[in-house]
């Protein structure tokens, strides 16, 4: 990382130009990646990776050069090279900005970092799994398992005078197991992490996470086709969060409600869920996978409310989204590295808990379907359009849950299917994914109780 | 970077072969939004991935910042033999040793234009979509793309290969608004000369795409005739290919598990993956490897012919690597990668297979394929998009519907293969393909 009066003269040069804001985004990662397949290790690779963004800002215009061996001459460059584009820069003259340095409480304190135990102990974890998801049936042929370990330095400085560093610590068990019964193979996945060093895995056991995934492969075996066509769903918690997360969530974000590109942009104060509906965007639970204690521009993370009780309350708002919006911004800018401009994303984004029991979202069911765990999504913001797909699921018949279908994904438009959730029960959690957009591959929770949806249409292939 | 003290050092160390793998590249975007120059962003970044093996086992690290201090260097080694020591695999790794080959060679003239050209042809690009038709919204985006990648594969057995390549893209969304609706589409155009552009064209062609998709609704849920035009197809059959991985297939983790020389696809189907495809926008010589690339059928008439190894892979199943020794970036692993990999086209274009199949379903865009697709069984459930077809013509639109099946499945029902294959700025790429059914869920 650069000295202080580096980047107090190097943000001095940056504003010696057209720019009125200018901002300066060092990171240094570690990762490293065991991967093991039948218990045996396949491969341990590791990435150091350093470097720095640079981004300045006029009115809404935005200019940014980023580069790794951050140092000197190759700095310089990058900056003229950006206060080019902004326009000629004729008699201006470079003075150093200020720098104070703020800390904020750490909300994601570490106990056992990854690099504390040595990497046997480290594979031990990636064997547990495996061990538990072989022995869980005898019908288990095949395991294969992952287990990812981060840790992220970041620290930014802007005109404004800001100087402010994160450390972000992930931990992450990426397990799958495969089953088999004569020709028929079928696979079966379990992805948990969170913002927290090796401790996490006396919390969340990795026999947990073998024997999870093992389940899940084995109850596929059984599977039927899945029934098409509009029905009423029930979708299960934890990851089951991904319909709000492609449904709503990203429709939240300043990225295209700014540029009038969301189907929610304008509707601050209506309704735009059904009443008992409630989701909340908040990047400082304690250790969570998509916790941080600062955003990627240094702004603090905090709580969002985005609906109350079908009312949108607020978006999710960037440095620069907030200024196209004339809105302050929300402490939701994020990026994947120094390779990407941040832009307004999620962190951990859930419909909050409400009143109805489990067992109730089921009655009155003629035929349906019950969504036991989920694979990812995607939405076009613009349209709404948005799809998730079901990795477990089974039929529901006459309010009772009971053959396993083979996966299909789920459609709508956003701004429908908010209206039509009829029922939220009490059994919030969450489950980890990795979101993608234009800033990057960004670590993210989603998140629910198990919800009931009156109408979405489901995409199997049994016509009856 | 001195090479050579590393390679050197290594050696010193007993180490049985080191891997020095460089990957550089530098960009110059430029966007453009409401009339104004939205963004611009210049990078350069250098990579380097140390490939090491160590009594017969491997170990990678990934590295930005890198010096040739001997404590640096010690340190480093010693990290990755610290690696190799737990991989408890019973293969045996080696490196490559240094093959001759006859460079493909071809004439890649790129023209760089100056900003201010740039600027002005995203303008023209903004100016002629927002004239294309008054229920054009808003241009949701346009912008210029400017990228030099670069790479260098040295190792301690020789092998010493580099090579650069350039690539120059130019795109645009649209957004049209009817009767409240808000539908959008985007274009993309590989550009060697600006000069040469026409905006014109290349605005019709988002302007129609969003236009088009107005008014679009579902049909009822059924099995259809379909077609998969070809992005649609590209994308599907892109989305797996990873079914031809000698890797998978040695793990038993592949649908073509034991499928060697059977019957795989419809005999109408026939797959080549050529690196050094002359008409496709990307070329190589060798793979990540330094191993070099041929052309190879890996599915002839709907026979599957070979499979696709790296060095690993390929020793692991006691065959050959087929110079398909690919990584994500500089900083992923050697995997097995096909690199401009085609469906060979047939005879007939896209308006033949319409009139062909009378009735049906023209499935135009796919969403949600890094969720909905099971790698192990190949059974797919999709967002789509499209059109329906009566008696041989387009009639309307149709959108959120899905459409599902099992892949191995679905190409043994091809009907006809059409002739419109375009590589565009893809190392995949299909033409558009009729189908005799297909599960679709709407309404």
């Amino acid at each position: 990382m650069l000295k202080k009066e580096d980047l107090s003269r190097i943000l001095g040069r940056c504003m010696a130009s057209e720019a009125d804001f200018a901002e300066i985004y060092e990171e240094e990662e570690v990762s490293e990646t065991v991967s093991s397949l039948n218990a045996e290790v396949e491969n341990v690779a590791r990435t150091v990776k350093s470097g720095a963004g640079i981004r300045l800002y006029k009115g809404v215009q935005s200019v940014y050069g980023y580069l790794n061996d951050a140092e000197g001459e190759r700095l310089d460059a990058i900056v003229d090279d950006l206060r080019r584009a902004l326009g000629e820069t004729e008699g201006k003259t470079a003075s150093d900005i200020a720098l104070t340095e703020k800390t904020y409480p750490n909300n994601n304190p570490v106990e056992k970092d990854f690099e504390s135990v040595s990497l046997a102990e480290r594979t031990e974890i990636v064997f547990r799994a495996e061990r538990a998801a072989k022995g869980y049936d005898p019908r288990i042929v095949k395991t294969k398992a992952r287990l990812l370990n981060v840790r992220q330095k970041v620290r930014i400085a802007n005109s404004e005078g800001l100087l402010v560093s994160d450390v972000r610590v992930r931990t992450r068990l990426m397990m799958e197991a495969f089953a088999a019964e004569g020709d028929n193979f079928q696979s079966g996945g379990y992805n948990p992490g969170a913002g927290k060093g090796l401790e996490y895995w006396e919390e969340k056991t990795p026999e947990s996470v073998g024997v999870e995934a093992a389940r899940s492969a084995v109850v596929m075996l059984s599977a039927k086709d899945c029934p098409s066509g509009k029905m009423p769903v029930v979708i299960d918690n934890e990851f089951g969060g991904v319909i709000f997360h492609e449904a709503c969530g990203h429709s939240l974000e300043a990225t295209s409600v700014s540029r009038n590109q969301s189907v929610f942009a304008g509707k601050l104060g209506q309704r735009i869920a059904a009443p008992c509906v409630s989701a909340v965007d908040d990047g400082t639970i304690p250790g969570a996978w998509g916790s941080e204690n600062v955003d990627d521009e240094g702004t603090p993370q905090r709580r969002r409310v985005l609906i109350e009780n079908g009312i949108l309350k607020s978006y999710m708002i960037d440095r620069l989204g907030g200024r196209r919006m004339g809105m302050e911004p929300t402490g939701s800018s994020r990026r994947q590295s120094y390779e990407f401009e941040p832009t307004s994303r999620m962190s951990n984004t859930f419909i909050c808990a409400g009143t109805d029991s489990f067992e109730s979202l089921f009655e009155g069911i003629e035929k349906g379907l019950y969504a036991k765990t989920m694979g990812g999504g995607s939405v076009n913001p613009m349209t709404g359009e948005f799809n998730f797909s079901v990795r477990e699921g089974y039929l529901i018949e006459n309010g009772k849950v009971t053959t396993p279908v083979k996966g299909a994904s789920l459609i709508g438009s956003g701004a429908e299917i908010l209206m039509n959730i009829e029922k939220v029960s009490d059994n919030l959690a969450r489950g980890q994914g990795m979101c993608g957009s234009s800033s990057g591959s960004i670590p993210t929770d989603v998140g629910q109780p198990a919800i009931r949806v009156s109408s979405i249409t489901v995409g199997g292939t049994a016509n009856e | 970077m001195n090479k050579q003290a590393w390679l050197d050092r290594a050696k010193e160390k007993g180490f049985d072969g080191l891997e020095i793998y460089r990957g550089h590249s530098a960009e110059r975007s430029v966007e453009w939004f409401g009339g104004q120059m939205d963004s611009f962003v210049t990078s350069d970044v250098t990579g380097t991935s140390l490939r090491a093996v160590i009594g017969g086992k491997t170990a990678v690290l990934a590295l930005e910042k890198i010096g040739d201090d001997p404590a640096e260097i010690d340190g480093t080694l010693d990290l990755l033999a610290a690696q190799a020591a737990i991989v408890s695999t019973k293969e045996t790794d080696t490196l490559r040793a240094p093959e001759k080959t006859e460079e493909a060679k071809r004439d890649s003239e790129w023209k760089v234009p100056g900003a201010d050209e740039i600027l002005a042809a995203l303008a023209d690009v903004e100016k002629e979509i927002l004239a294309y038709d008054p229920r054009i919204k808003q241009v949701t985006e346009a912008g210029w793309q400017d990228s030099v990648s670069g790479r260098e594969i040295v190792n301690s057995l020789g092998v010493d290969v580099r090579d650069e390549g350039r690539t120059q893209i130019l795109y645009a969304g649209a957004a049209a608004e009817e009767n409240g609706e808000v539908k959008n589409d985007f274009n993309v155009e590989v550009v060697r000369d600006l000069s040469k552009f026409d905006p014109k064209a290349f605005a019709e062609k988002a302007a129609k795409g969003a236009l088009e998709k107005l008014g679009g609704s579902p049909v009822p849920s059924g099995a259809y005739k379909v077609i998969f035009e070809r992005k649609a197809m590209t994308s599907l059959f892109g989305a797996l290919t990873d079914m031809f991985s000698g890797d998978l297939i040695g793990k038993g983790l592949s649908p073509l598990k034991d499928k060697r020389d059977g019957q795989i696809f419809s005999e109408k189907i026939t797959v080549v993956d050529d690196p050094r495809c002359p008409d496709a926008l990307r070329m190589a010589n060798y793979d990540d490897e330094g191993c070099p690339t041929r052309k190879k059928i890996l599915v002839e008439n709907g026979v599957f012919k070979t499979m696709l190894h790296n060095t690993k892979s390929g020793a692991r199943m006691g065959m050959e690597s087929t110079g398909n020794g690919f990584r994500g970036g500089y900083a992923s692993p050697v995997g097995v990668s096909p690199f401009n990999c085609a469906i060979l086209p047939g005879e007939k274009s896209l308006e033949e297979l319409q009139a062909e199949m009378g009735d049906g379903l023209v499935i135009t865009n796919l969403a949600g394929l890094h969720a909905g697709l099971n790698h192990v069984t190949t059974d797919f459930s999709l967002q789509c998009s499209g059109y329906l077809v009566k008696d041989g013509k387009r009639e309307r639109s149709v959108a959120l519907v899905t459409v599902a099946g099992n892949f191995l499945d679905l190409m043994k029902k091809v009907v006809s293969v059409g002739s419109d294959l375009d590589w565009e700025y893809r190392t995949v790429a299909c033409p558009s393909i009729a189908f005799e059914s297909c599960a679709i869920a709407g309404a």
